[in-house]
């Protein structure tokens, strides 16, 4: 008996190690690339062309100790520098010494140079704020004037875009999740004739896509004066995310215990009552986890903005702005890695702020108790 | 209980706020329901003014030095008669080019009292088309590439400036082959679509003048002799030249220019412009063995720095990076006046870098100069819009915009003295010099040719993917039939 336990407990610890490895490993792949983009938005755009992220780590590397003229060298024969000989093409290359170090070639035959190299343990530190002072605050160009005279203007800064994304975003994530609250409550708990057909047609909206939706609606907006407000994409992204937003939260009201609405009913609560009272209480897990995933898909959304609201600057949201970083002709995409970080920060909070409801929201309707 | 319901009552709050802060917004600055100028069924005077986004400068800043066009919207704006007006204009730049836009209107703005509103987009050519196809279109467009303002010309939605403009200044004002260029066919009949507003030099190749001078190399005047150098650069262990080609969706256009470019070195004017129009097609001996020449140096892997792949998989705007490294890396690199904002900063003009005129292959063509640039179209009728696109035939709308670098004026009455960069100053010397000027080919062509099967099937050949008769057959197969 003893000996069987023993043996399960093994199991089940290399299966856990197994699982764990497993774990790690795909954090790791996903972790890495953001970790390269931090690093590099500290890095300026000569240094992110010329080397790879990872040089800010500590790596051996070969360093120059020495640098010296190529006078009094014939590159176009067998060549003897610093006890090492070889072709000019060998030196190019680097050649190699007994004693550790490399003697290279650096340029061509015209205006080359010798370098004596060593391997040594190094790392870059050269880290730069520039490209966050500048996502934030601006880069300025400088303008001459026809008198002469040449000042400094600077860019728009973040803020405006900043707050215009806030604007779009949480209307148009507490939007739709009151509307399908309200519904799922409805398809769940209300009997009324056409229910069920009513339902089908809501979850069969899911399959449609949202880009076949854009021109129909920009035209009716264009008639209605809507193109290019908050109200416009407020209404636009409500109606994109209804349909999931009410699946979900209909399968999570659904698996609510029946007994509680009951004796609700028996003391002679009505639908609404019981809806403020008891259904939304008992549904902040689902309706927190709905609201992660509405926010981030409209903090991030680019396309529904750029249909709807345009890029007038009164009501640009941050991710056109940030795809303006990069300049007419895309001369400026060093910012983009900066800009990237800035915009995360609020979905990362928004994230951590309501994450402990996510898993138990992820959870809803699919475990039916 | 009680920690439910503060935490619904949080978003509630929440919402509140943005809506406040959309509402606040709006109050603010002109909130897009009641701009004027974005209806264009309105009448034509709004009755609200706008208020200035710019604090006025103190400085003294000089009037706007305009007159005798003839163009009279122009001269009524000049005398205030639009003050309190909104023109919006909407275009393809952003960032530091935005900027010095609304810098160099400024002045105009100022005087005028007109107000015009540029809004930039990344997303222009995918943006304008839904735009004017919705009704909402801006008062004023800027296209960097003309095939796509042609489509628009050809569904009837853009203006015809030559109903309105004196047409004997803009004779006076623009050469001949820049107002050929503007004229495309309308829904009936033949239409000047816009007017030019900036250009860019193509025909450059630059090159790092401090280690150049240095190893002594000369600047070749002939093909021949750029591609002696190219073999003397070779021979002494280096790559001659930097390409890239990688532009995202875009990739490939830099393969196009090279094209262009030896296409009006090898054949006649006659044949390009058939090119360009598709009565020349890729297969035709002509493309092909401009294609060939091409092939001569971009497919030589001691010619070109990081080989076939090097050019297939380098960002355009980095290729040009390994010639300022020390020792550079790369010697010669063929791109518009625009790649300069691409250079590592702190170079420093005819010191650090420079550039030359692609020489000439046949001497029978004479010196062409491949050219791009942006036409400014309009869509609304308004009399401040007449008057803004009159301003815009005149060099002094680009006079700031020319000192502080980054454009090139197709206006006769811009003084070369207006450049406040020597390099830029030279690009357009030459352009006025040069026996002949036409446009980026690519450009005038359709889009699914010149935006699509020309960049791709560049591509392939470059990458070797498929050989040139197949790559040109394929670009031929792209072209809409008429």
């Amino acid at each position: 008996m003893s000996v069987k336990i023993g043996s399960t407990r093994r199991q089940r610890r290399t299966s856990s190690l197994l699982v764990n490895s497993v774990l790690i490993l795909l954090v790791l792949i996903w972790s890495i690339p953001t970790f390269g983009l931090l690093v590099s938005s500290f890095r300026t755009k000569e240094d992110i062309q010329s080397s790879g992220w990872w040089k800010m780590l500590p790596h051996r590397e070969w360093v120059q100790v020495e640098e010296f003229k190529t006078k009094d060298l014939d590159p176009n024969s067998v060549m003897t520098i610093e006890g090492v000989s070889g072709t000019f093409k060998e030196f190019r290359a680097g050649v190699e010494s007994p004693d550790g170090t490399r003697v290279r070639w650096v340029g061509n035959k015209r205006r080359g140079r010798i370098q004596v190299e060593k391997r040594q343990w190094t790392m870059r530190d050269d880290f730069t704020l520039e490209n966050y002072n500048e996502v934030l605050l601006g880069g300025s160009v400088n303008i001459k004037r026809a008198d002469g005279t040449v000042k400094a203007v600077h860019g728009e800064d973040l803020s405006d875009a900043f707050l215009n994304s806030l604007a779009v975003s949480v209307p148009a994530t507490i939007i739709p999740i009151l509307i399908a609250a309200f519904a799922a409550y409805g398809f769940a708990w209300m009997k009324f004739p056409g229910r069920r057909a009513l339902f089908i047609l809501v979850i069969a909206m899911l399959v449609v896509p949202l880009q076949i939706a854009l021109v129909p609606i920009l035209r009716d907006y264009v008639k209605l004066d809507l193109n290019g407000t908050f109200l416009a994409v407020w209404l636009a992204h409500t109606g994109f995310g209804l349909a999931l937003a009410t699946y979900l939260l209909f399968n999570y009201i659904s698996s609510l215990p029946r007994d509680i609405l009951e004796s609700a009913f028996i003391d002679g609560a009505s639908h609404f009552t019981i809806f403020i009272r008891l259904i939304l209480p008992l549904s902040v897990p689902a309706l927190a986890s709905f609201a992660i995933f509405q926010f981030l898909w409209v903090w991030n959304d680019y396309l529904v903005a750029l249909i709807f609201i345009g890029e007038k600057k009164e009501v640009k949201v941050l991710t056109m702005r940030l795809a303006d970083l990069v300049g007419s002709r895309g001369s400026d995409w060093h910012l983009l890695t900066a800009g990237a970080f800035v915009s995360m920060i609020l979905p990362l909070a928004v994230f951590f702020g309501l994450q402990r409801y996510f898993v138990r929201g992820l959870l809803a309707g699919s475990v039916k108790g | 209980m009680q920690v439910k319901r503060t935490l619904w009552f949080l978003p509630a709050v929440l919402l509140i706020l943005a809506m406040a802060l959309a509402a606040c917004g709006g109050s603010a600055t002109p909130a897009p329901t009641q701009a004027p100028a974005e209806q264009p069924t309105q009448a034509p005077e709004p009755t609200k003014a706008p208020e200035p986004t710019k604090a006025p400068e103190p400085t003294m800043v000089p009037a706007v030095e305009v007159s005798g066009t003839g163009q009279p919207e122009l001269d009524k704006a000049l005398a205030g008669d639009y003050a309190g007006t909104v023109v919006t204009m909407f275009g393809p730049f952003t960032g530091p080019d935005e900027v010095k836009f609304n810098e160099s209107v400024a002045e105009f703005e100022k005087q005028t009292g007109i107000d015009i509103q540029y809004t930039g987009s990344k997303e222009f050519e995918t943006t304008i088309s839904v735009r004017v196809d919705a009704g909402d279109p801006p008062d004023i467009a800027d296209f960097p590439q003309p095939g796509l303002l042609g489509n628009l010309a050809k569904a009837g939605k853009v203006i015809d400036v030559s109903t309105y403009m004196n047409m004997d200044w803009l004779h006076k004002n623009y050469k001949q082959a820049w107002l050929d260029m503007a004229t495309m066919s309308g829904s009936s009949g033949d239409i000047m679509a816009g007017v030019w507003a900036r250009f860019n030099g193509k025909s450059q190749v630059w090159y790092p003048k401090k280690a150049w001078d240095e190893a002594g190399y000369p600047i070749p005047k002939t093909w021949d002799e750029m591609m002696a150098l190219t073999q003397q650069i070779a021979d002494d262990g280096d790559t001659a030249w930097c390409i890239g080609i990688e532009s995202g969706t875009a990739t490939g256009w830099p393969a196009t220019d090279w094209m262009e470019e030896i296409m009006l070195r090898t054949t006649s004017l006659d044949n390009y412009d058939k090119w360009t129009r598709g009565e020349l097609p890729f297969t035709s001996p002509e493309v092909k063995h401009a294609a060939e020449v091409m092939t001569d140096i971009w497919f030589n892997p001691d010619y070109v720095f990081g080989g076939r792949e090097g050019i297939v998989s380098t960002f355009f705007g980095d290729s040009p990076a390994p010639m300022f490294e020390d020792p550079p890396k790369c010697w010669m690199h063929k791109q518009g006046n625009f790649i300069t904002s691409f250079f590592p900063e702190g170079l420093q003009a005819g010191v650090d870098y420079d550039f030359f005129y692609l020489p000439p292959i046949d001497p029978q063509y004479g010196k062409p100069y491949l050219v791009a640039g942006d036409i400014y179209a309009q869509f609304t009728d308004r009399p401040e819009v007449r008057a803004v696109m009159e301003y815009f035939t005149t060099g002094a709308s680009l006079k700031t915009w020319l000192a502080s670098g980054g454009a090139l004026s197709p206006h006769n009455d811009a003084s070369l003295d207006w450049y406040g960069d020597d390099v830029e100053r030279k690009v357009a010397e030459m352009v006025q010099q040069a026996d002949s000027v036409r446009f980026d080919g690519s450009d005038l062509m359709p889009s699914e040719v010149g935006a699509g099967s020309f960049w791709k099937g560049m591509t392939d050949y470059v990458a070797g993917t498929v050989d040139l008769d197949t790559a040109l057959a394929e670009i031929d197969a792209a072209w809409p039939h008429k």
